[in-house]
C-alpha cells in the first residue's frame, strides 16, 4: 500500500496541472485520473487523504461508484471544483457526500484550494483569519442576550457601508449575520440527550445568555472578502444536517431548526465554511466576495464542512 | 402615521402601505391583510433592507392568507434584497404581482453603480425575454449595463422560474 496521497480527477489537462502545482506544496504525492473510471481503478491501489473532483463529472453514471470507492478507502475528504456556471450544483448537493465545494472560474482558484487543502491536512480549522489577507483586522463582539442580534446586524451593515461597499453587499452581510447569530442562540444549545431545547422559543422573546450560552461574532474585511464568523460553544451542528440544509431548494411554511437559516445564509454569500468540533464548538464563516460585480460572479456558492478529530480532520 | 414593529416601519400613503427596514419575526405581516382596500393590498418595498428566514416564513403566510381571502397583493418598487428572496424561494412569490422593482446597473463610462427602478409592466415583454431595459447613467448620461445575470435576477417574473 502506498503512503497517503492526493488524487485529482479532472478531464482538462490545464486544470490538472494547475491543481497539481497548487496542491504539490502540501508535500503529498499527487495522482491524476482523466475520468471517473480511471479514478475508480486508481483508487484501489491508493490511500488518498483528499480527492479533488471535477464538478462536471459528478453527474456521470460512474460518480456513485467512485464516491463509494473513495469512502471505502477511508479518504479524508472529497472536494469538488466547479468552474462552469451550468455545472450541476443540485446534483452535487444532492449526493450528500461532497463535503467541500469550491466554485470559481477555472483554472484559477489557488487561494481557496490551498486553504481548504491545508486545513484538511493540518487539522487546523478555526478562524476567519485564514481567509483574509495578512494585516486584515477582525472585529469582535460577544452576544450576551438574544435581542442583541438586531443591534449587531445594524452595526455590521454600517461598518460594511463605511468601508465603501455597496448597499447590496451590506444587505447580504446583514442577512448572513442575522441568520448565523439566530442559529447559534436558538438552535445550537442542546441538553444531555441532544435535544435542542431553545429551537422552538419565539425569536422575539428576550433571553439573557449566561457564559455557557454566549455567542462570539467576528467580522473583517480585505480587498477580496467581507468575512463574518459566528461561533457557539455547543458543537451540536453535524455534517449531515449541514449538507441536507445546503441542498434545500425551498422552505416550508412551518417548523424551526437550523435548516432554513443555513440555506438562506448559503445562498446569500459566496462561500460558507463550517468548522465543527463536535460537542465543543461550531464556527461558521460566511465570505462575501467583493472583487467582482454581480454580473461577473459565479451563480453558485462554495462551501466547506470541516470536522475536527483528535488527530486531524474528517470529511 | 408611522407604525414600528421591531425593525420594520409601516407608513400608509393613500392606498399604499410603505414598508421600511427589516422583515423578521417581529413584523407581523399576516395582519397586513386587514389593510387591503377594495380587495387590493398595495405594498411599497423600496426601503426593505433584508428579510430573514423568519420574515420569509411570515411573508409566505401573508401571501397565502391573501390568496385565501381573495385579496390581490401588488408589490411596488421592490428592493434588491426582496428580489433576491423572491428568486431564491419560489414560495415567497405567492400570487402577487410585481409592478416595479429595483435592479443593479453599472456604467462602463464612469464606473458608477446604481440600483435603478424598472417598470415591470411597461417592460414586460423585454423582461420575459430576459432583456434588461436600457437605462441612462444618472451621473454621465451614458447607457448603463445591467449588472447581474438576467436569467438569475429576472427569474422571479417567470411563473415557476
Amino acid at each position: 500500500m502506498r503512503s497517503p496521497s492526493i488524487l485529482i480527477v479532472h478531464s482538462d489537462r490545464k486544470t490538472q496541472r494547475v491543481v497539481q502545482r497548487i496542491l504539490g506544496v502540501t508535500g503529498y504525492p499527487i495522482d491524476i485520473a482523466d475520468d471517473l473510471e480511471q479514478g475508480i481503478r486508481l483508487v484501489q491501489h491508493l490511500s488518498p487523504i483528499l480527492v479533488v473532483l471535477d464538478g462536471a463529472a459528478v453527474g456521470s453514471p460512474h460518480a456513485p461508484a467512485f464516491i463509494a470507492a473513495v469512502a471505502q478507502r477511508g479518504t479524508e475528504a472529497c472536494m469538488t471544483l466547479l468552474g462552469a456556471p451550468s455545472a450541476p450544483l443540485p446534483t452535487i448537493l444532492g449526493i450528500g457526500a461532497i463535503t467541500n465545494l469550491l466554485v470559481h472560474p477555472m483554472p484559477v482558484l489557488a487561494e481557496e484550494l490551498t486553504i481548504t487543502a491545508q486545513k484538511l491536512i493540518r487539522g487546523d480549522l478555526f478562524g476567519a483569519e485564514k481567509y483574509l489577507l495578512w494585516g486584515a483586522q477582525l472585529h469582535e463582539a460577544t452576544v450576551v442576550r438574544a435581542s442583541q442580534r438586531a443591534e449587531l446586524v445594524g452595526r455590521i451593515s454600517e461598518h460594511v457601508r463605511a468601508v465603501g461597499q455597496s448597499a447590496r453587499v451590506a444587505s447580504m452581510a446583514m442577512l448572513v449575520t442575522d441568520e448565523l447569530i439566530s442559529n447559534a442562540v436558538h438552535n445550537a444549545p442542546v441538553d444531555g440527550s441532544g435535544e435542542h431545547y431553545r429551537k422552538d422559543l419565539a425569536r422575539d422573546i428576550e433571553i439573557e445568555l449566561d457564559a455557557k450560552h454566549q455567542v462570539r461574532l467576528r467580522w473583517g474585511f480585505d480587498a477580496r472578502y467581507v468575512a463574518i464568523e459566528v461561533t457557539d460553544p455547543w458543537g451540536s451542528l453535524d455534517r449531515d444536517t449541514i449538507l441536507a440544509s445546503l441542498a434545500r431548494n425551498d422552505v416550508r411554511d412551518s417548523g424551526g431548526g437550523a435548516g432554513m437559516g443555513i440555506a438562506l445564509a448559503y445562498r446569500s454569500c459566496d462561500h460558507l465554511v463550517f468548522n465543527l468540533a463536535p460537542g465543543k464548538r461550531t464556527e461558521i464563516i460566511a465570505l462575501i466576495d467583493v472583487r467582482y460585480p454581480p454580473s461577473e460572479r459565479m451563480p453558485a456558492s462554495s462551501y466547506n464542512v470541516f470536522v475536527e478529530r483528535a488527530t486531524g480532520v474528517e470529511p | 402615521m408611522n407604525e414600528t414593529r421591531g425593525r420594520l416601519t409601516l407608513e400608509t400613503r393613500g392606498d399604499v402601505l410603505v414598508l421600511s427596514g427589516a422583515i423578521d419575526e417581529t413584523s407581523g405581516l399576516l395582519d397586513l391583510i386587514g389593510r387591503a382596500s377594495d380587495g387590493n393590498l398595495v405594498l411599497d418595498l423600496a426601503a426593505v433592507s433584508f428579510i430573514n428566514s423568519l420574515g420569509v416564513r411570515d411573508w409566505i403566510r401573508m401571501q397565502a392568507a391573501a390568496t385565501k381571502a381573495g385579496i390581490s397583493v401588488e408589490l411596488r418598487r421592490v428592493s434588491e434584497p426582496v428580489v433576491h428572496q423572491l428568486n431564491m424561494i419560489i414560495a415567497t412569490r405567492g400570487t402577487g404581482s410585481v409592478v416595479s422593482f429595483y435592479a443593479p446597473y453599472a456604467c462602463d463610462a464612469c464606473g458608477r453603480e446604481e440600483s435603478l427602478l424598472v417598470d415591470a409592466v411597461a417592460n414586460h415583454d423585454a423582461l420575459t425575454r430576459m432583456d434588461a431595459p436600457p437605462m441612462p447613467c444618472p451621473e454621465c448620461g451614458a447607457q448603463m449595463a445591467f449588472n447581474d445575470f438576467p436569467e438569475r435576477y429576472f427569474s422571479f417574473l417567470i411563473a415557476g422560474g
